[in-house]
């Protein structure tokens, strides 16, 4: 076995298991300098296994794994502490994260930068505990498009949103704009897009979301980013979200 | 070439979870040369199972009437719904002796990233059940695993907005636990939920 095959200690998360034979399970994991990694966990799902508890998501990791084919074998895995899981609400923006990051990854590839920012979303997730219902929403909401903008740009598709995609001059702050995920942000005429202010397209920009108006049109536009970028197939905690709102109702 | 009629019970088999096609050629191969007595038994029962084995229409676990045992027993204190994950768990909490409450089984959990939602875990039922106007109190016993806390939270938020007293499972440090042996992530989480003494 060559010495490339074999990865020790390495910080990572586990982003979704799959049940795989009879006792073991089939983990996808983030890891900071391997990227996504499919690693089978063999026992994992024994009743006295060690492992058992652990290779569950939202909780940092030491990674230790072999092999070279597109399933490595794990061999250990550490607890590696410092961070409370998110709860409630933001455990479902927790696995909507997930989620992203499984769809959007390609296996192997490493993003050292969007890993740190995965680890300090996980923490202001965990953090939102505590804030009145109105706060906490907001919050979440914040969080979460900061996230969606740097995974998008990590990944190769970010977009330039302060600059008219026609003129190549800055965004006006009082025009009307629609966004398209091939061309950018064009002055509204009636073609198609995402409808969008030029405010919002400066604090997206800028990261700024103070705004509410900013954070509703930011949500539409973040999304059609995300589904141009992911194809046909709708992400299930999306779904999961409507229905429950459903249910609310 | 094999028969027709051993290469179908190959692939039948295979339906079974962990069950490949190694698996299940042994597996039939014991049934129709080892046990032909037992095989006759197995399809007796799965026949049976089949059409005898029905959802309680209150607790949702498996049962042959139509309101199950526990759910029909007069020693049960009505107030009191469970809510597990699996038949596994609910057979778990009747070992403990511990709650004489009723259950609701969900049969799965919340898990947004294999599709599983609130329609996959009958949501709905458990929320018309809650809500029989005898039910006063219900028990959060799904797992702690972030599938099972999701589950958990939003039937807690479902509950709590239509009155009814939710409470969850305790957690931490287990019965005859060491603090040293005692896995951190446990421990950590024992720390966060301390309990004023």
């Amino acid at each position: 076995m060559s010495a490339d095959a074999r990865v020790n200690n390495e910080p990572g998360f586990v982003l979704h298991t799959y049940p795989f034979k009879e006792t073991s399970v089939v983990a996808e994991v983030f890891t900071r300098d391997h990227g996504r990694v499919a690693l089978i966990a063999r026992g994992a799902r024994r009743p006295t296994s060690t492992l058992r508890g652990l290779m569950q998501p939202f909780t940092p990791l030491l990674l230790s794994w072999f092999g070279k084919s597109e399933l490595r074998t794990l061999h250990a895995a550490e607890w590696q502490g410092g961070l409370l899981a998110p709860q409630g609400r933001a455990l479902m923006c927790g696995f909507y994260l997930n989620e992203l990051l499984l769809r959007l990854l390609a296996r192997g590839d490493a993003h050292e930068t969007l890993y740190d920012r995965y680890v300090a979303t996980l923490e202001q997730l965990a953090g939102e505990a505590g804030r009145s219902d109105y706060e906490r929403a907001t919050y979440l909401e914040r969080i979460l498009r900061r996230f969606e903008k740097n995974l998008l740009s990590e990944i190769g598709y970010g977009a330039t949103f302060d600059v008219d995609a026609d003129s190549g001059a800055p965004v006006q702050a009082q025009v009307r704009y629609v966004f398209q995920p091939e061309r950018g942000a064009l002055q509204a005429s009636g073609q198609p897009g995402c409808p969008v202010s030029g405010q919002t397209l400066i604090d997206l920009a800028t990261d700024r979301f103070e705004r509410p108006a900013t954070l509703v049109e930011a949500k539409a536009l973040m999304r059609t980013l995300i589904n141009h970028t992911l194809g046909a197939k709708p992400l299930y905690t999306r779904q999961l979200l409507r229905e429950l709102t459903e249910l609310t109702q | 070439m094999q028969p027709a009629a051993l290469e179908n019970l190959i692939t039948a088999l295979r339906v079974l979870p962990g069950v490949g096609p190694k698996s299940a050629a042994r597996m039939a191969y014991h049934l129709l040369q080892r046990d032909r007595r037992g095989a006759e038994a197995l399809a007796g029962a799965l026949n049976h199972a089949l059409t005898h084995l029905h959802h309680c229409r209150l607790c949702n676990n498996f049962s042959e009437a139509e309101v199950c045992e526990v759910c029909a027993s007069p020693n049960r204190d009505k107030r009191q719904l469970a809510v597990v994950e699996m038949p596994a768990d609910f057979n778990m909490m009747e070992a403990t002796q511990s709650y004489g409450g009723l259950y609701f089984v969900l049969m799965g959990r919340l898990s947004p990233l294999d599709g599983m939602g609130p329609r996959e875990i009958h949501l709905d039922r458990l929320i018309s059940r809650a809500l029989d106007g005898v039910v006063e109190e219900v028990v959060l016993a799904t797992n702690f695993t972030p599938e099972g806390e999701a589950t958990a939270h939003t039937i807690g938020e479902l509950l709590k907005a239509r009155g009814l007293k939710v409470s969850r499972l305790a957690r931490g440090v287990p019965v005859g636990g060491e603090l040293e042996y005692v896995d951190s992530g446990t421990l950590a989480q024992a720390v966060r939920d301390r309990r004023t003494v």
